[in-house]
């Protein structure tokens, strides 16, 4: 019977036993899900969503800039309420008691420590009343609410469980090839 | 004809039309939905149940009539401040990705721009107005709402 495999079984029988001497199953496996989802592989096969938009490490830098407490913070550059980190929440995290927005505004602002613009994610925290500390309403990159697409205007709790509004946090998704368009 | 097959074969055929220079940018699709589908529709496409429609499945809508304009009319794609060309390649790609589903032929930057130029009005109505197939559950979510 073997003498009657043809020439191609014999090549796939010898690269796979090959293969097996030279590598577990486990490293195998390993290295087929860094093809299909790491980063050599994910500009040729991108199965996640966001799989292309680029890690963020944010440079840090100091000042009122760098400061989440401030509105300066350079993360704050489209926010339009409560800054989190004044309510016993951070720039990225919600304040013990309430509950993120699913819902959100995505806008872009560039780091001065860097010079590099970043995707950020503008959440509301939702849950209870008005934080009523560090209001900044810089807004940049926002448009007037006839403009939807790109009104910030709107109470992000509304796709929370409790839709009152506590105050926002301002999360780093990736980095941005170029900020957000003024079109 | 619609064709069902797997995401990650879809998206890899669509690699040359979705490449940042056929769309005239440097700015890779992936960033483009980030910042202006995935703030009402998730980072995975799932939308809030209730609150804002799911991507997953979507392409269905190409099999009903109408439903590829209405795709190209609907406002959060119409107006969304993007070029025709990279319009059409977002949206290109929210189908591949999210539906398995690859439009026979692909948008181009001319359909779009003429689809967009037309965005529908009464969204909810044009919606329930498309009998798009194994789709019934949702044009009921939609029409709840």
């Amino acid at each position: 019977m073997s003498a009657r495999r043809s020439r191609l079984d014999r090549w796939v029988e010898r690269g796979a036993r090959g293969l097996a001497r030279q590598m577990g199953r486990r490293s195998f496996l390993a290295r087929v899900g860094r093809v299909l989802v790491g980063t050599a592989g994910a500009a040729a096969l991108p199965l996640l969503p966001v799989a292309r938009v680029r890690a963020a490490s944010p440079a840090d830098g100091e000042g009122p800039l760098h400061d989440p407490q401030r509105c300066e913070y350079w993360r704050h550059c489209a926010i339009d309420g409560f800054a989190c980190a004044c309510c016993g929440g951070s720039a990225s995290a919600c304040p013990p008691g309430t509950e993120m927005s699913p819902v959100t505004w995505v806008g872009t602002c560039r780091n001065p420590a860097d010079g590099k613009h970043y995707l950020i994610s503008y959440n509301d925290c939702c849950g209870k009343g008005f934080c009523g500390r560090c209001e900044c309403n810089r807004n940049e990159g926002e448009r007037p609410d006839y403009h939807w697409v790109r009104a910030n205007d709107i109470n992000w709790c509304a796709g929370a469980h409790v839709q009152s509004y506590h105050c926002s946090v301002a999360i780093v998704l990736g980095e941005a090839t170029e900020p957000q368009p003024e079109r | 004809m619609r064709r069902k097959l797997p995401a990650a074969l879809l998206l890899a055929l669509l690699a040359p039309s979705a490449s940042p220079a056929a769309a005239g940018t440097a700015v890779p699709v992936e960033e483009d939905y980030v910042l202006h589908c995935s703030a009402c529709h998730g980072l995975d496409g799932a939308g809030t149940p209730g609150v804002t429609p799911s991507l997953v499945g979507v392409g269905a809508l190409l099999q009903a009539p109408g439903g590829r304009a209405y795709l190209g009319r609907v406002p959060g794609v119409a107006q969304a401040p993007l070029s025709d060309a990279r319009l059409a390649r977002l949206l290109n790609w929210v189908l591949a990705r999210y539906s398995g589903t690859l439009p026979v032929p692909a948008y181009s930057a001319a359909e779009i721009g003429a689809l967009r130029s037309h965005p529908l009005r009464d969204t909810r109505s044009a919606r329930a107005a498309l009998a798009a197939p194994g789709d019934a559950d949702e044009s009921r979510e939609d029409a709840s709402r």
